[in-house]
């Protein structure tokens, strides 16, 4: 049986829907250890399989892999970081400021939402059928939309929850038609026999194009990313967090699915193409993020870089295990800052970089954390963010792109500017005279210390990445066989 | 586990334990600091000697050599699926600049004895500064190598804005952000050569085997050589340099012209000349025209300073012209030269530095106008500052003679790749900088200490205090002995510049 971690997360959205309609209102703070403990049995039951090896499940329409097991690893940190993230939005546990309004209502159906969206995800990555694929695409993406605008009273959220709406199902139209045109092309919903049947001609590029637009969407790669900072923005920050890594790894699984196991034999004509995408990805999310005040808009943009820095691994097939590492690296340094982000919101109401002035000294634990990530982020030694990318630019350069890996390293010089603007408010500035110490609630430190645990030793320890680089080799050598 | 992973681990855990500390307790941190950091210097001077010892025994016909003979040498597999180890080992070269760097940070933590303000976060990140520049010179890996990189420039960030002065933030990022673009150019560089070598390994000795075609080293040398040069204050990518020393509080300004600034010089000789001969040929003269300039610019534009540590700040640009320029004129000499005025350069700036700022803490100007008959207050200082000058004007009998002198021998030598007389043109315009430099340095140092009294309150300053003079005598005392006796360093360092040398 492979799909025990689906089966737990599903069986634990419903319990929490249940204690919602069930438990009297002051019992429902259970729903969180409730989720927790669901996602970690699922954590747990991914890695008892990783160890047992692959496997088919549901009549072999889904299969579970090396590679589907790090992705299911990624998106259920990511799912058990946001929870631990929002709790404190749940709990009331939170300061408002004048003319804001953060509250967040409803526990069990946010959770179950999240849980739900979760489920999509992870069946995404195990699919072996075109049908199949799109509907777990479908199911990790709408769930997203109400959980953007899930403050209805602020209509900063309804309208990013509406803007992302509107350009999630033109993309999802989109990839659609792109999917429709393989399928007429190859004659087959397998996507095992699907690459076996195509050429490249006119058509595999249309549909090709038409895949990448849509995955550019969630992925945030430009031109595609217009929404993202107004959706980052508006919707609530623990929200923002899961949509910064969750989503952009669902669409990474999207893309390895479809290009690992159907153009793989194309993907080598178009890497010029994606080259190009890359670069003007990372350039322009880096230089409009230097111009950022708000630091959800800022993030969003930092965010668009990074996933520039994250596609240049499709420019060689060996690239697979640098991706499906950085993704890992990504979904737990983005987690660290976004869990500063969300305790400081939450403690003081302030969201603009300008603000974190003097952290270092109201929180200096925390101000160390959030300097870790953010120099992680930026690639700085010997925090994973750092291996992470060195690998990515290794199979750039290998792949012969060198002018990418200068654009792409010079990228990182000026994202180390802007994160470097933060760190300067945190250490350098003077803070706000009356400040008195700021002090995280547990689920914020709990957070913070598994995110930031795993970002150091994820850089440190070997071990993770040669596993991901065994387990997806072979997994590359099945696929090409096929 | 090998001596030399100490070096790095001994400054780590001192800033843990800096960090552990009581917040009241703000002079443990400086005993902590010191006492960890002397432990490194005499571990330093210990594992020297060992090395000599063991080149000694080795014997055999060192001019054969050609890849550098590791000491202390331990490996152990990192990310297996990319070759990456983490191997490090020493020779010659880097036991020096061990050496060097041991020295600059004790005395740099007995020159910020007085930091009170945010005490535990200053140790903290000068110590891991410290860790990172260890890193570097140990690390036979290239991967470490320039992962250690980057963790010596980057606490530079932060020792620099929160504890420097001026337009401390200005400087601050842009110290960063250009040594940074540096290592990004480094970066591509180090993975194109990773790539053409096929071998699936960073290790130094390894890639320097492989024969890269010519064309690739023709642009990948380039690369690498302004990476590193931008950290060793190549014209015209130096511009970082003054601001960044004149910002940064004084055990950084030592630390930073005495050692950080070495990194450069010493990442172009170890990967740029070592691993691309052929790219060295080619661009010989180019760079040799880039670090005249150097040289002669950074020396006519001290003149003009009015404030110490610009002052020194571009002198510092003309005299890491010298390892530079010495890099350039590829043969035995010049290399010699370079690493000695490597050396030599780190302990006279950091002497230089470490005096400034405890001028200033006594006269808080450092503007060279306003100040006058000083060394009537502080005569031990002035002394120091004297010596710490004409080492730098290379006076026979300190470091800086032997530096300069091997440097030019170099220059005149020549080689078969640049046309003679551009060679020797250039080696005399370098020269004339020595002129130059009697001039600022002599004019600058009479402004400061001679003459009479400028202002009353003047009259108050009190001579160095027991940390100062520990300070000041043993960077003055190294001065000292290198230029008397150069052979302590000489012979550290030939073997070890022998197999880069026997690529030429």
């Amino acid at each position: 049986m492979y799909i025990q971690p689906e089966i737990i997360v599903v069986v634990t959205a419903f319990a929490v829907l249940g204690m919602e309609m069930f438990l009297p209102l002051r019992h429902r703070v259970l729903q969180t250890p409730v989720s927790l403990l669901g996602l970690a049995t699922a954590l747990a039951a991914v890695v008892y399989l990783m160890i047992q090896g692959e496997g088919k499940f549901l009549d072999g329409q889904f299969l579970f892999d090396g590679v589907a097991g790090w992705f299911k690893v990624s998106f259920l940190l990511a799912g058990l970081l946001t929870v631990l993230l929002s709790a404190d939005l749940l709990n009331g546990r939170f300061k408002v400021m004048e003319g804001q309004d953060r509250v967040l209502i409803h526990r069990g159906e946010f959770y179950t939402v999240v849980l739900f969206n979760l489920v999509g995800s992870m069946f995404l990555i195990s699919a072996t059928n075109l049908i199949n694929l799109y509907v777990c695409l479908e199911l990790a993406t709408i769930p997203l939309f109400a959980l953007v605008a899930w403050r209805r009273s602020d209509p900063l959220s309804c309208e990013a929850g509406l803007k992302y709406i509107i350009l999630g199902a033109t993309s999802s139209a989109v990839v659609l038609f792109g999917l429709g045109l393989l399928y007429g092309l190859s004659g087959s919903v397998d996507l095992l026999t699907m690459g076996d049947n195509l050429s490249f001609g006119p058509a595999t590029k249309l549909a090709i194009a038409m895949v990448v637009v849509g995955v550019g969407f969630k992925l945030t790669l430009v031109p595609f990313h217009m929404w993202a900072a107004d959706v980052y923005r508006g919707a609530p920050l623990p929200v923002a967090a899961y949509l910064s890594v969750a989503s952009k790894a669902a669409g990474l699984a999207f893309m390895f699915q479809l290009f690992y196991r159907v153009l793989g034999n194309v993907l080598l004509d178009v890497s010029m193409a994606l080259a190009v995408l890359a670069a003007v990805t990372m350039t322009l999310g880096n230089l409009v993020a230097v111009v950022q005040s708000n630091v959800k808009r800022f993030m969003a943009f930092s965010a668009i870089s990074q996933a520039g820095y994250l596609i240049m691994g499709f420019l060689a097939r060996s690239g697979a295990p640098s991706m499906v590492y950085y993704m890992l690296v990504y979904v737990v340094t983005n987690m660290v800052v976004f869990g500063v982000l969300v305790f400081y919101l939450n403690e003081t109401g302030r969201e603009e970089i300008e603000d974190y002035r003097g952290l270092a000294r109201t929180n200096p634990w925390i101000a160390l954390v959030m300097m870790l990530g953010l120099f992680s982020l930026a690639g700085i030694p010997p925090l994973s963010g750092f291996v992470g990318k060195f690998f990515l630019f290794s199979v750039a350069s290998k792949a012969g792109f060198h002018w990418l890996v200068a654009v792409a390293a010079v990228n990182s010089t000026v994202s180390l500017y802007y994160y470097l603007r933060i760190v300067r408010q945190m250490y350098i500035e003077p803070g706000f005279d009356d400040d008195p110490p700021i002090r995280a609630s547990a689920s914020i430190v709990t957070a913070l210390a598994i995110s930031t645990v795993l970002m150091v030793v994820l850089g440190i320890v070997p071990f993770f990445y040669e596993t991901i680089y065994e387990q997806t080799h072979q997994w590359i050598a099945v696929a090409e066989i096929r | 586990m090998s001596w030399l992973s100490l070096l790095i681990l001994i400054p780590f855990a001192t800033a843990l334990a800096v960090v552990a500390t009581p917040d009241t307790k703000w002079y443990a941190r400086r005993w902590i600091a010191l006492f960890g950091t002397g432990v490194v210097l005499a571990l330093s001077l210990v594992m020297s000697v060992s090395y000599m010892q063991a080149v000694l025994d080795r014997g055999g016909d060192p001019s054969v050599l050609t890849i550098s003979q590791l000491e202390f040498e331990q490996s152990i597999p990192w990310f297996k699926s990319m070759g990456i180890e983490y191997h490090v080992g020493v020779d010659g070269i880097a036991m020096a600049m061990i050496v060097l760097t041991a020295i600059i940070i004790f005395t740099g933590v007995l020159a910020s004895w007085e930091v009170k303000d945010r005490s535990r976060e200053f140790y903290a990140f000068l110590l891991v500064l410290v860790t990172g520049v260890f890193g570097v010179f140990i690390s036979v890996d290239l991967f470490l190598f320039f992962l250690f990189y980057e963790v010596a420039v980057l606490p530079m960030y932060l020792l620099i804005g929160v504890w420097g002065t001026g337009r401390k933030e200005y400087s601050a990022m842009k110290l960063t952000l250009m040594l940074m673009v540096g290592s990004a150019l480094v970066l591509v560089g180090m993975l194109a050569l990773y790539h053409a070598a096929g071998s699936q390994t960073f290790d130094l000795n390894k890639l320097a085997m492989v024969d890269y075609p010519r064309d690739l080293q023709r642009w990948v040398f380039p690369c690498v050589f302004v990476g590193f040069g931008v950290l060793g204050a190549l014209f015209p990518f130096h511009t970082w340099s003054p601001d960044g020393h004149a910002s940064a509080p004084t055990a950084v300004s030592m630390l930073h012209a005495g050692v950080l600034m070495k990194l450069g010089g010493y990442g172009v000789l170890r990967v740029a000349v070592y691993l691309m001969p052929e790219g060295a040929k080619q661009w010989a003269l180019f760079f040799l025209v880039l670090t005249t300039i150097n040289i002669v610019y950074g020396a006519y534009a001290a003149i003009r300073q009015t404030d110490l540590k610009y002052f020194t700040a571009y002198s510092s640009v003309s005299h890491c012209g010298f390892v530079l320029f010495g890099l350039c004129s590829l043969n035995l000499m010049g290399f010699k030269g370079a690493v000695i005025q490597m050396f030599s350069h780190g302990i006279m700036t950091g002497l230089f530095f470490g005096l400034i700022g405890m001028v200033y803490g006594r006269s808080k100007t450092r503007d060279l106008t306003k100040m006058g008959g000083l060394s009537k207050r502080i005569p031990w200082l002035a002394t120091s500052f004297y010596i710490a000058g004409l080492a730098s004007l290379g006076l026979p009998g300190l470091s800086g003679f032997v530096a300069e002198s091997t440097v030019f021998l170099g220059g005149f030598f020549g080689n078969r790749w640049v046309d003679a007389t551009t060679m020797r043109v250039c080696t005399l315009l370098a020269t004339s900088s020595i002129v130059v430099t009697a001039v600022y340095v002599l004019r600058g140092l009479s402004r400061v200490f001679q003459g009479p009294l400028t202002k009353p309150e003047f009259k108050q300053l009190r001579d160095a205090t027991i940390p100062e003079k520990l300070c000041t005598g043993i960077l003055v005392a190294t001065l000292a002995v290198v230029g008397m006796y150069p052979p302590v360093l000489i012979d550290l360092i030939e073997h070890a510049i022998l197999p880069i040398a026997n690529r030429f």
